[in-house]
This record gives C-alpha cells, structure tokens and sequence, in this order.
C-alpha cells in the first residue's frame, strides 16, 4: 500500500510538467495577447511594444517556456499582468474559500444524497422511491447557475434569511454549497438508489434475513457496505467536476475562491495565474484520486492488495 | 520566492484583514459593490487596475494635481492656480500649501516633481503615452511653483493633470515599498487612506484627518467585488451594499420598482459604431459608406434595445465631450441606402456587396445583440453581412493588425477619451496613421485618411485657448461626420445605482462611479 501511495505521489511532477507543457502551447496558439489586454482600450502601439517587452512577450518562444518552468520550480510563477507582481500569494490566498465550499458540497452530498438513495431503494416503487426520483430528475435538469439565482431570490431578497453574496460569516457559505451540490446530490442519490436496489436481490441478503437479522441491520450493516465502494469512488471522481462547477457558483456568489480568478486570469491571458490555478487543480484532483483510492481500501479489504 | 511562511502569511492577512473590516465598524461605512476587482492601485506600471474599479478606488485615495467635477469642468486639485503659456509651451501651477499625504509626509512641489517626472518616464509609466509624452522637464523655481516644460504645443496639459492616472504618490512610500509595492501599498494624499486591502476582492479605506479639505463625510468605504450583474442588484435590494455599478438595462426595472433604490444614469463619452475598412475597394466609395449608415434603425437600437438608455450620435464625438459639436442626427432611409447602393453598382441589376462583420462578445454594451440587429439590417439593404463574434480577450489584436492581416471588413468598436477631451478623442481616432500599412499607431484602424483632418487636428492642438481649439474641432468633427468612417450606432449611458439613504454619489461620464463625495 505505502509503495503504491509513492509511485502515485512520485507521478504528480510528471503529470504537473506535461500539464505545463500543454498549457504553454495553447496560451500560445490561442488569439489574445497579454501585453495588448494589460496596455488597455486606449493604448497606442508604441505603448503596447513597451508592456510586451517588459512582460518578456517578445522574447524567444523556447527561452519563455524554460523561464517559466524554472519558475515554476522555485515557486515564481511569474509577473503577473492583473496583481503587477508574483500572484502566488493571491492565489494561495484564496484556496481555503474554494476548499471549504467543495468540502461542504460534498458533505451536502453525503448526508443527503446516500441516505436518499438507500430510502428510495428501501422503499422501492413506493412514494419515497418516486418523491426522489422525481426530485433526482428536477435537481439534474437545473443548471447551478439558475439554482443559485433562484435561492438569492428566495432566502436573501425575500425572506432575508441569508447573505446574497461573499464569505463574511459562516452561514455564508450554504448558499453556494447547495447550489453546487445540488446536481452531484441528485447523481448519488440515482447511483445509491440502484446499486442498493442491486444488492438487495443477492443471495447474501435472503441468507442474512433467514438468520433472523432485522431489514434495518441487513441494509445499514451488510448492503451499504457493498455499496459503498463504487459510491466514494463516484464521489471522488465527481469532486473533479465540482471544482470545475465552483467557477460558475463562485462567480454567481462573489465567493472569493479561485474559480473566479481564473475565469479573469483567462479573459485577460494572464498565464501567471491561469498556470498556478491549473497545477493547483491537478494536484489537487491527484491527490483526491489518491485519497479515494485509499479510503476504498480501507471499506473494501480486498482492494487493499490490488 | 515564496516560501510556505510567505503562504501562511498571506492566508493570516486575508483572515485577521476581514475580522478587522467586521470589528472596527464604528462609524459610517458606505459598501460599493464593483463589477470589476480593484487588483492594483500605481498610477505607474500599468496603471490603476482592473478598470474602472482601479481608478475609482483611487479617486478616493489620492489627490491629483488638477481635478474634474462630475460634469468634466477641470477644477483646482493640489494645484491652486494653473497657467499655461500663449505659446504652450509651459504651465506654470502653484502648489497648495501644507498639504500632507497618509504618511505625514509633505505633498510638496518636490513630491509634485517626483511624480511628474514618473510618469513622463516611459519605462515606468508604460500605459496612457499620448498624455504624458508631450511633457519635456520640470523645475520648482520656489516653495509654491513648479513649471512644466513642454516638447511640443499641448493645450490637452490640464486634461492630462486631471486625469484619473494623474495621481501623486508619496515619494517616501515608494522609497519604503519599491518601485511596483505601492500597487500593493497605496499612500497618496486623498480624502481617503488605506485600511485594509486583498486584491481581487475587498479593499478598505478610512477617513483621513489630515485630508486638506476636511474630513469626508464617509468614515470608511468598502470597495467589493461582485462579478454577477444579477447578484449585485439582489446586494443593494437587500441593502448589504449602498452602490453599485454596472446596472444591466434589463435590471433597472426591479431597482426602479423598489422603494429603496435609486438609479443614476448618465450619458458616457464613448461613441459605439462598426469602424469601416477603408482599405477594401467598396468600402472607399463614400456612397456606399453613407448607404451603410442609412441601413441602420439607430433609433430602434436606442429605444428598444437599450430601453431609452441610450442615444443615437450626431457628431463623432459624445455629446458631453470638451469640444463637441453636434452636426447632424442620424437619419434610418433604407430606400435611400438602396438607391445609394444601387448607384454605386451593387443590389438589384449590379453585383450583391458581402461584408465580414467581426462583432466582440461582452466588451462593449450588448455587443452581440446590437452586431446581429445591424447585420440583419445591411441584409435588408442587400449586403451580406457575415457576423464573426470574437471573444472578449482576442478582440483587440483582431482589430489592431497590419493592413494585409485585417481579416474583417466592419468591426463593432468604440473610444473612451479618459481625460474628457474631444481632441485627445479625434487624434486618437481620425488622424492619418503614419504608415497604414503597418499596425495603426493609435486606433485609427480603418486607415482613414484626410490631409483637411490632419491640418484641423494640428491646428486645435496649438490653439492658444479652448475657444479657438473647439473652433478647429467642430471643423473637424463635421469632415469626419460627412466622410462616414464609421457605421455610428450609440452612446450609452452608464448606470449606477444607489440605496436611497446615500447621497453625493457622482458618476462620471468616463464610466467612473466616484464616492469620495458620498454620505451614507
């Protein structure tokens, strides 16, 4: 188990370099160039010549990419055209709101989502089965952004029970969890739903309940433990997607996390920032991959040797 | 480099900054809530940034030289008095006496000096050129006075001095934090002075004593960052917030509806149009140019896209620009435009007139619906119009290319002239590029070419007073308007709105929502 954590651990930097890599390429393929975008609407050619010269824009394409990697390596991403400096501590700055936001979508999904799941396969084709599978579809229909428009409506402008914006109190942050969470909720309820629903027709479970162990203690203790293998790996594959969808939710709620930053790093080419964000997004998918794969050891004894 | 102490600091500032910006509440905070981050605050180095949050936030930081009211009239700053000379060649200002910035530092002729002569440096002052590079050197003959010597005739200086970039820095400051930390580290000597700042997201200031003329009515504003259009209208409904800016003509309804929101909106000084490639062959014959302005219901364009928000031109520049002169309004005759059309042998009989529209997505008010309203509109005259939407952060370079390379033959564009001026305007605009096969000096990106233009524009920048110089610029201005450039569309008005309780909120017609006046 500790080989497999290092040769995983060991993969990061090659992964994080090719990322780089990638990312060099398309910054510079795509239309759009920093130092015209920094010099401003009203800028004259000679000002914009300037701006590229002092961003290093002009110099070899080779010689940019080595500089930037070296820098990356020593922590320096770079000057960065929207903070006028090293826009690692901005960023750096800015990772516990996105953290804590993801962290609370997912516990969100967890509190609600399996326990939905279980209920509605429980009770299946009953009331509780088709109220969330009902609820499931609505949730997936609904695009967060909207979610989230709709929930300020309601809680902020009418009922005045929660703030429309920003993280200056921890109630701020229900908001922006449910409406992230609302779609992975949905997809862990449907996946609870059949893989429990699966579970309950094997031959373990008629052996159990013939040895007289109550419903309760057969689903709870023996069937969601099965279901929990392919549930945490779901959920540790979907907190990739969640980190994408706080882009959206973090703007809508003025969060201060990184989602937005980087939206603005794009629209302005700042590669300082685009680049820091993306290697904090990719070790940090890594590193959730990794923990899952840890955690669906640690449930599933067999795993423990593969 | 940046270790992971460096990182733990950053994090503690963020931390303990927002439980400070909770704690010390005593007093009035008036809340802003910006479209765009305030992320660096050096009039130097790039300038104030993002805009226009950069250049609001440092209204209410640092005191300028000269200074504008909200109707763009030039008013005394840190300047009491100013004079040029007949042959504009020199100015001569007189300094406020005992003045102080933040640091209780003296805003000296010396500190004038210091930050005039920052900004003329092009290498440290990299944005903003046209405005400083006529400036030659700068002497303090005595305690009071600092003359500035000119390269060339520039009746623009006071628009120059006044100019939101045009900010005096502490000198010690920038010894204390070098060169580019005072973006971080802002010490000027406004009405206002730093409290507590996380770019990108939250910046405070307080009430500075020492401000030479009295104490602000406001004893802190709050300056946030509120991407979403929607979310900041639900801000100031909730009253969280007590402006906000940027004000989407569709979300004027709800403010307008509530009681306790008041919205103020006012004409700007950027005129939007489709700038016209004049080097393709059917676009020099001033026919065509004229039948492409007749196609266009500027009128529908005003009123029902922007709901009454905004104006149809009759001149090339915005009505509230220094020196404007209104020429004629804007006439929608598509049968005229045929028959122009026709005459210039295209349409029914002669060959179709096919058109690349290149339309940007989101820099300019509703871009993609007005670039669509005009296509649709050519198409009914009989020209193809091929819209081609280009994002927000290619936009410029589309535009801004050597004559072979530009790919598009009318481009959806409009010019913010930042320091008011009608001339700085026109010279940006409509004076002949020196070479306009190469990339265009300025944003004369059509390439149009008139010697009457230049001789106007050169005349107005060597008129001795503003009476001769708008003498020369309502010239130029009808000359423009006839030779038809641009497809002129519409002016918008900016829109910022406000909690009914706050009061002497100003917004300027260069976009800027200016607080350092305002009462909570």
């Amino acid at each position: 188990m500790l080989r497999l954590i290092a040769a995983r651990l060991g993969l990061i930097p090659v992964t994080v370099l090719g990322v780089v890599t990638l990312l060099f390429v398309i910054f510079k393929t795509i239309p759009g160039d920093e130092a015209t975008l920094m010099a401003g609407a009203t800028a004259t050619q000679a000002e914009i010549d300037v701006t590229r010269h002092q961003l290093g824009l002009d110099r070899p394409v080779l010689a940019q990419y080595v500089t930037r990697i070296a820098g990356l390596a020593r922590g320096d991403l770079g000057y960065s055209s929207t903070f006028r400096g090293n826009p690692l501590p901005r960023i750096m700055e800015r990772v516990p709101a996105t953290l804590l936001l993801t962290a609370c979508a997912i516990g969100l999904t967890i509190l609600a989502g399996i326990p939905a799941g279980v209920a509605a396969a429980a009770l299946h084709n009953r009331w509780p089965d088709l109220a969330v599978s009902s609820a499931v579809v609505v949730l997936l229909a609904i695009p967060n952004f909207w979610l989230g428009l709709v929930l300020i409506a309601v809680f902020s402008v009418r009922l005045h029970w929660l703030p429309s914006f920003g993280f200056d109190s921890a109630i701020s942050v229900v908001m922006p969890a449910v409406a992230l969470a609302a779609r992975l909720i949905a997809l862990i309820a449907r996946l609870t739903r059949g893989l429990v629903i699966e579970e309950l027709r094997r031959p373990y479970v008629r052996t159990a309940l013939a040895k007289g162990l109550s419903d309760t203690r057969v689903l709870w203790k023996h069937v969601l433990r099965n279901v929990m293998v392919p549930t945490i790996t779901a959920i540790g594959l979907e907190a990739g997607y969640l980190l994408g969808g706080s882009v959206v939710v973090e703007r809508l709620f003025a969060w201060p996390g990184i989602g937005d930053l980087l939206l603005n790093a794009i629209a302005v080419r700042d590669y300082t920032v685009v680049q820091g964000i993306t290697v904090l997004f990719v070790v940090g998918f890594l590193v959730i991959n990794l923990l899952v794969d840890i955690l669906a050891a640690r449930v599933n004894p067999r795993l423990r040797h593969a | 480099m940046i270790g992971r102490r460096g990182l733990l600091a950053g994090a503690g500032t963020a931390i303990s900054f927002r439980a400070m910006a909770q704690a010390g509440t005593a007093g009035k905070t008036l809340t802003y809530g910006q479209s765009t981050a305030v992320n660096a605050l050096d009039p130097s180095h790039g300038s104030f940034a993002g805009y226009p949050a950069g250049y609001e936030a440092a209204l209410c930081l640092y005191d300028r030289i000269l200074d504008f009211d909200a109707a763009m009239n030039i008013v005394p700053g840190i300047a009491e008095h100013w004079a040029i000379a007949d042959d504009l060649l020199s100015a001569t200002l007189t300094i406020r006496p005992g003045v102080k910035f933040h640091d209780g530092t003296d805003c000296d002729v010396a500190a004038v000096k210091f930050n005039l002569d920052r900004l003329i440096d092009k290498q440290r002052t990299t944005t903003n050129r046209p405005l400083w590079d006529p400036l030659g050197s700068i002497e303090t003959p005595d305690a009071h006075t600092v003359v500035i010597r000119l390269k060339s005739p520039f009746s623009q200086l006071p628009n120059s001095l006044a100019h939101g970039s045009a900010a005096l820095v502490s000198p010690a400051a920038v010894a204390q934090f070098g060169e580019t930390g005072i973006a971080q580290h802002p010490v000027g000597a406004g009405p206002f002075k730093l409290a507590g700042f996380t770019p990108g997201q939250e910046l405070v200031v307080e009430a500075f004593d020492g401000y030479w003329g009295g104490k602000p009515a406001a004893d802190r504003i709050a300056f946030r960052y509120i991407p979403e259009a929607a979310t900041r209208v639900s801000a100031l409904r909730v009253g969280s917030v007590d402006v906000i800016d940027n004000v989407s003509v569709p979300l004027v309804g709800p403010l307008k509806a509530d009681d306790n929101t008041r919205i103020i909106a006012v004409p700007g000084l950027r005129p939007i149009g489709c700038v016209i490639n004049l080097t393709r062959e059917p676009l020099k014959d001033l026919r065509v140019r004229q039948a492409l302005n007749l196609a266009v219901p500027v009128a529908t364009i005003a009123e029902k896209l922007f709901l009454g928000y905004a104006r149809a031109p009759d001149s090339p520049l915005a009505f509230n620009t220094q020196g404007y002169h209104s020429v004629s309004a804007l006439v929608h005759d598509p049968a005229k435009a045929k028959a122009l059309l026709a005459e210039a042998g295209y349409g029914s009989g002669g060959k179709t007139l096919s058109l690349v529209f290149n339309v940007s997505v989101g820099l300019f008010p509703n871009d993609v619906a007005v670039g669509e309203i005009v296509a649709n509109a050519l198409g009914q005259a009989g020209v193809t119009a091929q819209i081609n939407k280009v994002e927000g952060g290619a936009y410029w370079d589309t535009l801004r290319q050597d004559a072979a390379n530009l790919k598009w033959d009318i481009a959806i564009f409009g010019f913010n002239p930042s320091n008011a001026s009608g001339l700085y305007h026109l010279n940006s605009l409509f004076r002949s590029n020196a070479d306009d096969a190469a990339k265009p000096d300025v944003w004369n990106v059509g390439r149009y070419r008139n010697p009457h233009v230049d001789a106007l524009l050169d005349k107005a920048n060597t008129a001795p007073n503003r009476a001769q110089q708008d003498v020369a610029l309502a010239e130029a201005q009808g000359i423009v308007w006839q030779d038809a450039p641009y497809i002129w569309l519409q002016i918008n008005e900016t829109i910022t709105a406000v909690r009914k309780s706050v009061t002497g909120v100003e917004v300027w017609p260069i976009v800027f929502t200016n607080t350092r006046r305002a009462t909570v």
